[in-house]
């Protein structure tokens, strides 16, 4: 297939190409989701208006709402075409304006299909397009399952593909086993997630009371008293009660999120499914796939767990999107890092001796200095906790030390630091776009550099903090000779090899 | 050099002695050194006002407490600034100006930059994206520019800051055009 990069206008076409192609419309059950959504919260708000001031205003501006939300649902269904082209994808927005979304197919990076319960009750799936930085984003609301699997084959292969012809052979890589989604709450992230959703739906609940006239100060303030005249006892059960909830609380919602997750590579891209209720696939398109990264925080190392994320090429929201196993035994995670991008290279260079006292400097230092500040001015209490959070920082320091390392091989190289949230890098030599020595002056004391390689993908830079100045010039310089060597001091043999 | 411990493991087979980059070929322009005076003193003259600022109103206050305690040492305050200001505008400069070095090789860009903490950024022409060269008010009162060069990743892009206008605008042209030529697809 010839790519043609040529600026013509969308829609526009040279005489004697092939004819524009069909334009497709969302499926039409697309509105009832919305709908039903918004029917389900003005119904809510509708029946509580009618108990407390029985049929007044608000009860008809909730009828009103729901009638305009109802004629906007239709009115964007019917004005909004899509269509597949040979070198566009165009979606179309006619309603008084015509906006043209137009993305090139040789830039669109990933393909995402996502179904929320109702969607899948109708057999519905919402298709999120992404085209990196400069080819933009387009959102299919919603299409067929069947239509979304095409869109997805088609617009991820670089080949035309006959929508008639079978699916091609998938091969899974990696798939959760329900033992895993215990391991919810080793990771912080989940073990908080119930209590931002608590959050937010009392918050919810809040602002609906209010808007409805229930909050008044005289409630709030019996509502205070109340919380305040629990006997401590009780107070005390609520807080137990919690804790264990926490956990058990982490493992639902990390069942919700990740249930099934199931990464397959078909026809050059890697797509990874997951969750119970809303059910979301991700593809990823293989070549753009330029590493993989470790991530594990201290209970999960010591539980032997780790979490794979992919390193995409212009791919935003990559924390999310890339994300190609939550959480599986090491052993597994590194074996799918191994099918994605080529087994890790090993064992790590640890750095030198000098990196030791540098981390255990940078994790004391600032408590140490509040501390002394503090006691300074005479606040006690604060001098003794942070002499505790320094004495604290000593071992939090010596592990950051323990994980740093960096190796290569003859096709990629893997960097790692961190301790809280550690973090391993295995990055294709081909991605390296630059690199960067830096050096303060206490690392020009001691003789160390951190080497930052820049990366057209993930982050855009992983760094290998101080490793020995000499060893981070030649790791770069073993990966990309010809960059590097013509700036090579020439160091005569027995000095260099001196020490 | 400091010692180093064996070879540098696992650098494609071949172990390499201790290695050091050299320092770039070109420096920049003697004007820079001005150039980076006058927007330190930009900087450190207000700050230094404002630290006496903060000096006489923290003594007039009459706190007592911690909050007395900081208030009774204010009057430190501007001299710390001052003292700053003055080895900011009399001595990083001079330091910058011995720092600062670039260089364009056939397919790499090369520069050094820092003066406390220094930089080397290497940067394959191959894989630059976009290369401006602009002046900021003071460059043109000086007749300097500064060259940027991005690449698809932020640690990959570089700044060469204090060269002169002609120089500049021959350099982004030609990195530009070679760029075009080289481009390969890393992105």
């Amino acid at each position: 297939m010839t790519v043609r990069a040529d600026g013509r206008p969308p829609g526009e076409r040279e005489p004697g190409a092939a004819p524009p192609p069909a334009r497709q419309r969302l499926h039409p059950l697309t509105f009832v989701v919305g709908a039903t959504r918004e029917l389900l919260a003005l119904l809510g708000a509708g029946a509580a208006g009618l108990l407390v001031g029985g049929l007044s205003t608000a009860f008809y501006f909730t009828l009103v709402g729901l009638a305009f939300g109802l004629v906007f649902h239709v009115t964007t269904w019917a004005t909004f075409t899509y269509s597949v082209g040979e070198e566009r994808v165009e979606l179309r927005r006619a309603l008084i304006g015509r906006t043209v979304t137009s993305i090139p197919r040789d830039r669109v990076r990933g393909v995402d299909v996502s179904a929320t319960l109702g969607h899948r009750l109708l057999g519905l799936a919402v298709v999120r397009i992404d085209a990196g930085a400069d080819g933009g984003e387009g959102e299919l609301n919603a299409v067929s399952r069947r239509e979304a699997d095409r869109l997805r084959r088609v617009l991820l292969a670089r080949a035309p593909v006959d929508a008639a012809a079978a699916p091609p052979a998938r091969a899974v890589l990696a798939r959760m086993r329900r033992r895993w989604f215990l391991y919810a709450p080793l990771s912080g992230a989940y073990l908080f997630t119930p209590f931002a959703l608590a959050g937010s739906v009392l918050g919810f609940l809040y602002n609906l009371g209010d808007d409805l006239g229930l909050v008044t100060r005289d409630r709030v303030a019996r509502l205070g008293h109340d919380v305040a005249g629990l006997p401590s006892a009780a107070v005390v059960a609520a807080a137990v009660a919690l804790l264990l909830a926490m956990p058990i609380g982490s493992v639902i919602v990390f069942t919700l999120f990740n249930w099934d997750f199931t990464v397959t590579e078909r026809d050059g891209s890697l797509v990874a499914e997951r969750g119970l209720v809303t059910r979301r696939s991700v593809a990823l398109e293989r070549r753009r796939v330029r590493g993989v990264e470790l991530t594990d925080n201290p209970f999960e190392r010591a539980a032997r767990v780790a979490r794979v994320g992919a390193l995409v090429t212009g791919l935003g929201d990559a924390a999310h999107r890339g994300r190609l196993l939550p959480a599986a035994p090491r052993a597994y995670a590194a074996a799918v890092a191994a099918a994605v991008v080529g087994p890790v290279p090993g064992p790590l260079v640890p750095h030198p001796p000098a990196a030791r006292v540098r981390r255990i400097v940078r994790a004391a230092a600032p408590p140490l200095a509040v501390g002394a500040v503090a006691a300074a001015v005479g606040q006690g209490r604060v001098a003794v906790l942070c002499a505790v959070l320094t004495v604290l920082a000593v071992p939090l320091g010596l592990d950051r030390y323990r994980q740093l390392g960096h190796a290569a091989d003859a096709h990629r190289f893997t960097l790692r630091s961190g301790s809280l949230l550690r973090r391993q890098v295995v990055v294709d030599r081909g991605a390296v776009v630059g690199w960067r020595v830096r050096q303060s002056l206490l690392q020009r004391r001691v003789g160390l550099a951190t080497l930052d390689a820049a990366v057209g993908a993930g982050e855009g830079g992983y760094a290998g903090l101080d490793m020995a100045a000499p060893d981070a010039v030649a790791f770069a310089a073993g990966i990309t000779p010809a960059w590097v060597e013509p700036f090579l001091e020439p160091v005569p043999r027995a000095a260099g090899r001196g020490g | 050099m400091t010692a180093v411990r064996g070879a540098p493991a696992g650098d494609g087979g071949d172990a390499r002695p201790a290695a050091r980059l050299r320092a770039p070929a070109h420096r920049v322009s003697r004007r820079a050194i001005a150039h980076w005076a006058i927007e330190y003193l930009l900087v450190f003259g207000p700050a230094f006002g404002l630290a006496l600022g903060v000096a006489a109103w923290a003594g007039s206050a009459g706190w007592t407490g911690a909050p007395g305690a900081v208030a009774a040492h204010a009057g430190w305050l501007p001299v710390a600034v001052g003292a700053a200001g003055v080895l900011a505008v009399g001595v990083a400069p001079v330091w910058r100006y011995r720092v600062h070095r670039w260089e364009v090789s056939a397919d790499v860009v090369y520069t050094r930059t820092g003066w406390f903490d220094r930089e080397w950024l290497l940067v394959p022409v191959g894989r630059i994206q976009t290369v401006d060269a602009g002046q900021g008010w003071l460059e043109r009162l000086l007749g300097l520019a500064t060259v940027e060069i991005n690449t698809a990743s932020h640690t990959g892009s570089s700044e060469l800051t204090g060269l002169p206008v002609g120089v500049a605008t021959r350099l982004a042209e030609d990195l530009a055009r070679r760029a075009h030529d080289l481009r390969d697809d890393a992105t």
